[in-house]
């Protein structure tokens, strides 16, 4: 199989989309929740671009896009940079993360709410 | 091994663990109340982990993505670095923090907002 990278990222992308249909949450709808990711997507750039520039990741070169973001001109890059895919794996898991942040927080299992 | 192989070893864990020290400040100064409500970070921890751990199962075992060695800790369980299973517990909290943190400061970045807009306004009628 090729492009196993981008099918399963597109794949994270729907279930996303799907548990939201499931719990409700109203995320994207909050003008706070892109606020948020706006400024995750900014520090992704620079924690996802080391790991990938260095790198400490490496991806098998036909299992994605092949579109990837650079890097830095330095000795301490050898890499290509962040994969097209990470951007929406990492939108997907951030995404789940409030998901689920925001509906524990209706249930209010820490007591009282805050 | 040289200063720097061993450093390097550990790069993974400490970029891991710079996130969650520039993020600390977020409930330790600003105040929001995320590693204050434990059972809610853990559940909601739990849901986002439990279903990309296991892609990463997946991705790594079909070698959609690989580790450099050089550059990770070496210790694993079930063929994957400590340090995966970190990142799908340290990132999606880094995002709850982030979320929090808008909601706490948005209301007073909107008042500061539109108080500057009013005294521009203020000051082209005069």
């Amino acid at each position: 199989m090729t492009l196993g990278y981008t099918l399963f990222s597109a794949v994270a992308l729907v279930l996303t989309l799907g548990l939201e249909r499931i719990l409700r949450t109203g995320v994207f709808r909050d003008q706070r929740f892109w606020i948020a990711m706006a400024i995750v997507g900014f520090f992704q750039v620079l924690v996802d671009g080391w790991l990938t520039c260095r790198p400490v990741v490496t991806y098998a070169e036909e299992q994605f896009s092949s579109i990837r973001f650079g890097c830095p001109d330095s000795s301490l890059f050898s890499a290509g940079g962040m994969p097209l895919e990470d951007v929406v794996f990492g939108f997907a898991m951030i995404a789940q993360g409030l998901m689920w942040w925001v509906w524990w927080g209706r249930r209010q299992v820490d007591g009282s709410r805050d | 091994m040289r200063d720097s192989e061993a450093v390097e070893r550990f790069e993974y864990l400490i970029l891991l663990g710079l996130c969650l020290l520039i993020t600390l400040p977020l409930e330790l100064l600003l105040g929001v109340r995320v590693y204050r409500q434990p059972k809610r970070l853990a559940l909601s921890l739990a849901g986002v982990a439990a279903v990309f751990v296991t892609w990463d199962f997946v991705g790594a075992g079909l070698g959609h993505w690989d580790y450099v060695s050089a550059r990770i800790s070496g210790w694993s369980w079930w063929g994957l670095p400590l340090e995966e299973y970190l990142f799908f517990l340290v990132i999606p909290l880094c995002g709850i923090l982030a979320y929090e943190a808008v909601c706490a400061t948005l209301p007073s970045v909107r008042a500061w907002v539109n108080r500057r807009g009013r005294s521009t306004r203020d000051r082209t009628v005069r």
